[in-house]
């Protein structure tokens, strides 16, 4: 079976098996135990939680192995809405089973429910916790999302860190065996380290490099180096910076696997980098501009066929624009990406903030936003009375008073006005 | 002294109020006295008058409960076709109750609806005109379609003058117990380009430093009120530093949320202002019209933008402005 994948064949079956995360394991294992006993435990779910490739899940298949429990997974492919996670497990987490195994249920990959589309999705699985009658395991890689909080009281929390690389070494190590491959020491540890605590990563990356061979060494996996994201993004830039013609500059693309939106914000950002004459910097720019039309067609038409003339404009036509050679560039991360993380709030409470002018004043938003609002941030900046005036009158909340004043202790003194009136 | 917009504050409520556009009143109540109003379109600068005399025609029509009669939409925030389609039509073919046989639906900045909302308008309008009546506000009328124009009756404010605009705030500082002094007046009717709401609320925003206002006052505000980094922003575009121009641009557009047609139609405005000879203001004003369409055609804003001010940091070392 040369096609089977080395992380479900070498899956580990019991949980001795399971590398790292000792503390983890004993936790779970205590919990699970007393539900075997027959001892309720004070918290009827465990909420297992930590980065991908930690054995999050292979724990708890291996805990229902060891003890005897016949496990119902669900993940987030196929539970969805209230109705079918009642119809999938409701059965299993409140009727005792007389005959055959005790039941355990396992909600994977909790990241992936969505409030709109999921509705009643997590409150369906609180009320399945309250009324069950067996174990219940949830798993998530971020459990401080905010919509997990009324879940996360009444869960034992249970953390898994990233495993270390000299266990995750060990592991290839017995895996390598198994295949009959002789790998170099160094060979194993550069891919354990580049997993970064990721195991499934790490078996990946191991079989992408080891499979069919007998022997391994540090130059079969060094390439494995070159996916590294980063070093990937830079070396693409430079060829496209350098390239003096169309063909190396499409070609620069072509070889890498990098995402294309992606490189078209690095492209976006390096350009006044790479380039130094203001004509140069003016035709690179013509050309992004360009590219970026035609991804204005394909949002309106949905034709992605016009993608590759957005990425014919952004590596050919920004190369072409040069006159100079352009010497050693050192290459930014995009702001923009940085600033999309973090603008969009205060721009969501500026256009809350024009609504409600909208209302009052009898203008659009546009007209709030450029004439109105410029005079209010004035005014809630100099005058705490009036500001709590104005904003009583349209109705403001804290989190637009604070954005006017842009001054916290400003912003107090007015919503102690606005909330002694 | 007030705690509510001063606009608001002071905005007539009955064509008596009005002191200003006398014509246009006077054949105004004219209709309230018949009973009738016509398709109207209200043609004319910002802060003339248009939607105040709009309000208060429908006031006077229908009494204090006026706003049961009618509709107030922004056709810059709803100039989709659809909006037409649903929200205008259902409002216009339902019955109005009462003296008037008519609602009126108040369409303000009806100049910014696309070609295909004015065509759905145009039929609902002929359709429902038993049930409805509208009033199209528009800044100008050129940009609506000749089909409406023909269905409506013309209105077209003009500037307020000076010295109307001056008695008014006066009248409001006295008011309010604010010290304006005659300097004060000055810059405002200076600043405010005949706009009786931007002159309205520049003199809210000086009142609210809580000193006798004078001219320093005014223009302190009105400084604070536009910052100075859109012009700021071209003039480190057109000395060669276009990344620190582009950072400035994305702090207008991430940090203050500014919309890129707001800061565009911004920079062609400052273009004029600058010292830029006027051969070159020409040929930077056309460029500048290519990027805003390429804003409608295009993905992203910031792209567009920041390619508009690496050409003018291109004109700038054309027109050896550069560093």
């Amino acid at each position: 079976m040369a096609h089977e994948l080395w992380t479900v064949k070498y899956r580990p079956r019991t949980l001795s098996e399971v590398i790292g995360n000792e503390k983890a394991k004993a936790t779970l294992l205590e919990w699970a135990k007393a539900w075997k006993e027959g001892r309720v435990p004070e918290k009827k779910a465990a909420f297992l939680y930590g980065p991908p490739g930690t054995g999050k899940t292979v724990t708890v298949q291996a805990l229902a192995n060891d003890l005897g429990f016949d496990l119902i997974e669900t993940n987030a492919s196929d539970f969805r809405t209230e109705e079918q996670i009642e119809r999938l497990v409701g059965p299993a987490a409140f009727s005792y089973s007389l005959f055959g195994k005790p039941k355990m249920i396992l909600f994977d990959e909790l990241d992936g429910i969505t409030g709109t589309a999921d509705a009643g999705g997590l409150s369906a699985i609180m009320k399945l916790i309250r009324r069950a009658r067996c174990p219940i395991a949830l798993i998530a890689n971020n459990p401080w999302d905010p919509r997990f909080r009324p879940l996360r009281e009444m869960c034992l929390m249970v953390e898994f860190k990233r495993v270390s690389s000299r266990e995750i070494m060990k592991l290839l190590q017995r895996i390598c065996e198994r295949e009959g491959i002789a790998a170099d020491r160094e060979a194993l540890a550069f891919i354990a380290k580049r997993a970064d605590g990721d195991v499934r990563s790490a078996i990946m990356d191991l079989q992408a490099v080891a499979q069919g061979r007998k022997r391994l060494t540090y130059d079969d996996v060094a390439w494995l180096g070159m996916r590294d994201r980063k070093k990937e993004i830079f070396r693409v830039l430079g060829n496209v910076f350098h390239a003096e013609s169309c063909s190396r500059a499409l070609s620069a693309t072509r070889e890498a696997d990098v995402d294309l939106d992606m490189l078209f914000e690095w492209i976006y950002e390096n350009v006044p980098r790479a380039y130094k004459d203001p004509r140069e910097v003016a035709r690179a720019m013509d050309a992004l501009s360009k590219a970026d039309i035609f991804k204005g067609r394909i949002i309106r038409t949905q034709d992605w066929g016009l993608g590759r003339y957005v990425t014919t404009l952004m590596t050919a036509g920004v190369a072409l624009a040069k006159e100079h050679k352009p010497g050693f560039v050192r290459f930014q991360f995009p702001e923009r990406i940085r600033y999309l993380a973090r603008g969009k709030s205060e721009r969501e409470l500026q256009m809350a903030i024009a609504r409600a002018i909208k209302r009052a004043c009898h203008v659009s938003t546009r007209e709030a936003r450029e004439k109105i609002i410029p005079y209010l941030r004035v005014i809630f900046q100099n005058n705490p009375e009036m500001a709590a005036g104005i904003a009583r009158w349209l109705g403001l909340d804290e989190e637009a008073i604070n954005f006017l004043a842009a001054d916290k202790k400003k912003a107090k003194q007015i919503i102690s006005i606005v909330k002694g009136a | 002294m007030s705690l509510m917009m001063w606009t608001e504050k002071y905005r007539p409520r009955t064509l008596d109020e009005m002191v200003d556009q006398e014509e246009i009143v006077a054949r105004l109540k004219g209709f309230v006295k018949t009973k009738n109003v016509p398709h109207c379109l209200f043609a004319g600068p910002p802060g003339t008058g248009k939607t105040t005399a709009a309000l208060c025609l429908a006031h006077d029509l229908y009494g204090e409960n006026y706003h049961d009669y009618i509709m107030e939409l922004n056709a810059s925030d709803e100039r989709g076709i659809n909006v037409i389609r649903e929200t205008v039509k259902t409002f216009a073919r339902s019955m109005a109750i009462g003296e008037v046989p008519f609602k009126l639906l108040i369409l303000d900045e009806a100049d910014n609806m696309t070609a295909d909302a004015q065509q759905a308008l145009r039929r609902i309008m002929e359709r429902y005109t038993e049930t409805c009546r509208f009033i199209l506000i528009a800044n100008y009328s050129a940009r609506i379609i000749e089909p409406i124009q023909s269905r409506c009756a013309p209105f077209r404010f003009t500037y307020l003058k000076p010295e109307h605009i001056a008695a008014r705030l006066k009248f409001i500082a006295e008011n309010e117990g604010v010290e304006l002094l005659e300097s004060g007046v000055k810059a405002i009717l200076e600043v405010s380009e005949g706009d009786l709401r931007k002159a309205i609320n520049t003199l809210q925003a000086a009142a609210s430093l809580g000193k006798p206002i004078d001219e320093e006052v005014v223009y302190s505000v009105v400084g604070r009120a536009n910052p100075a980094q859109v012009r700021e922003m071209i003039e480190l575009a057109m000395s060669g530093k276009f990344i620190e121009a582009r950072q400035l641009l994305r702090e207008l557009i991430w940090r203050y949320g500014v919309a890129g047609t707001d800061l565009i139609r911004q920079i062609h405005a400052q273009i004029f202002k600058m010292d830029i000879p006027d051969r070159w203001r020409i040929r930077i004003a056309e460029a500048i019209g290519e990027f805003d369409f390429r804003l409608v055609m295009g993905a992203n804003e910031e792209v567009q933008l920041s390619a508009l001010l690496a050409r003018l940091a291109e004109f700038g070392q054309l027109m050896g402005r550069g560093a």
